[in-house]
């Protein structure tokens, strides 16, 4: 399969789940898991930067069209698209990751650095969205809370899909 | 022009992130209604902050004028300070002389209340316990009597007025000297009836009537009001007369109790008067 096409059906299957899943499952209001950022994660290395972006910022619209909630979310994924390629290059080892064509995943980054790079992102995203959600620094503790719940619940989502589609050993091609 | 398209490229992808932020958060907040809410709460906080430093840093300039209006508002209320007093008069002014002996002391007071329409008519000073009014003094208007102090509270005190069934209030003529009295017959509130004058005595039209001081509410010589009409009585060895009241009741605005230093002292020596 493709790299194109299988971003496509990952696009639509995270935001299927998103949607038809996870937005239903909102244990007492208070953790509220965004998988489908995920996307944003995995795509390919070497895509551009400025592409990166417009694809953030497209996941983040089509997500804000579904919740009715105009900005929110393509906010929120347009910071974690421009700050991808550069937790990319703080991780990635001396001459980058030694298969450029491929996109990140614990085969091809180490599983340490590669949920280190997904739970920042993570973070930085539930951080954007639930601040702009929430849009009061009243009850630092409640937002804190709830982002840091969110991220972990998040994370071990993202392990979970992890177990069905991740390549885990690198594959020699 | 080229260094710009330069400056473009290099930071191209800085340039779109914040391009795209912007437009998210234009849409947050203008089409997401809480959003919008708390943004406008906060921008209003913020602008109104930041209108009010500027308006404190501009008013320096506006220094002059605002002087200027004050010092003519303050002309004016100066101008006007008598009415903007509301609380009770306390001024009260006694010249210490060794060689004569005070009896009177009189104490400005406002009208705050006052009724002339019905039969028994009483109007409220301010001025009270506190300020040293108390039950039993006579109130004068700058023309003439006024009434008698009835009931004091604090700062208020409640005046029967000469407009009143029951006031008496004993009386001299001031000319010839000879006492009687003068009650309100609830004609009208400008005149009232002086009686009690001997039928030999030769009333006429416009003779003065003063208090007699003998009361203890009243010091001696305080007009009390003109003849004006004389009412023979056949049958009686007095006489009546209607008198004009010098007291103008219904524009009664500031007034005098009277305090009577020796009014417990003479209270006491009539009270040895044997009932009959």
């Amino acid at each position: 399969m493709s790299e194109l096409l299988k971003n496509i059906v990952r696009f639509v299957l995270l935001m299927f789940v998103q949607l038809f899943i996870l937005n239903n499952i909102m244990l007492n209001g208070f953790v509220q898991p965004y998988l489908y950022m995920l996307f944003i994660l995995l795509l390919p290395f070497q895509t551009p930067r400025w592409f990166l972006l417009i694809l953030g910022a497209a996941t983040g619209w089509v997500m804000d069209n579904f919740m009715h909630t105009p900005g929110l979310h393509a906010a929120a994924c347009t910071v974690v698209a421009y700050l991808r390629p550069f937790l990319i290059g703080v991780l990635s080892p001396q001459g980058g990751f030694e298969d450029l064509h491929r996109s990140p995943s614990p085969a091809t980054m180490g599983f340490g650095k590669f949920f280190f790079y997904a739970g920042m992102l993570v973070l930085i995203h539930h951080l954007v969205y639930f601040s702009l959600e929430i849009l009061s620094f009243q009850d630092l503790a409640y937002l804190a809370t709830k982002i840091l719940v969110s991220t972990l619940v998040t994370l071990l989502l993202i392990f979970v899909y992890g177990l069905l589609f991740f390549e885990w050993k690198a594959v020699r091609r | 022009m080229r260094n710009l398209i330069l400056f473009i490229r290099r930071y191209f992808n800085l340039l779109l992130f914040i391009t795209i932020e912007l437009v998210c958060l234009n849409q947050v907040f203008t089409q997401n209604p809480f959003q919008q809410t708390v943004f406008l709460q906060f921008s209003e906080e913020w602008m109104g902050n930041l209108y009010q430093r500027y308006h404190r840093i501009m008013s320096y300039f506006h220094l002059k004028e605002v002087n200027d209006s004050l010092l003519a508002e303050n002309a004016r209320l100066r101008n006007a300070l008598r009415n903007n007093f509301t609380r009770p008069d306390t001024s009260q002014i006694v010249v210490r002389d060794t060689a004569q002996h005070r009896q009177y002391l009189y104490l400005p007071a406002e009208v705050v209340n006052n009724s002339i329409i019905h039969a028994s008519n009483y109007f409220t000073i301010h001025r009270g316990r506190l300020e040293g009014v108390e039950p039993h003094m006579g109130v004068i208007s700058p023309n003439g009597v006024a009434g008698v102090v009835v009931q004091v509270s604090n700062h208020y005190a409640l005046v029967m007025s000469l407009l009143h069934k029951e006031s008496r209030i004993s009386v001299r003529l001031k000319r010839t000297g000879d006492i009687g009295y003068v009650y309100w017959d609830g004609h009208n509130s400008y005149t009232a009836i002086l009686a009690d004058i001997p039928r030999s005595v030769n009333l006429y039209r416009n003779d003065t009537v003063v208090t007699s001081g003998f009361s203890i509410m009243f010091p001696p010589g305080l007009p009390v009001g003109f003849v004006e009409k004389i009412a023979h009585q056949p049958a009686s060895n007095f006489q009546i007369a209607r008198i004009r009241l010098a007291t103008n009741f219904s524009r009664l605005r500031y007034v005098y109790v009277i305090k009577n230093f020796d009014a417990a002292e003479q209270t006491q020596i009539e009270s040895n008067i044997p009932k009959p």
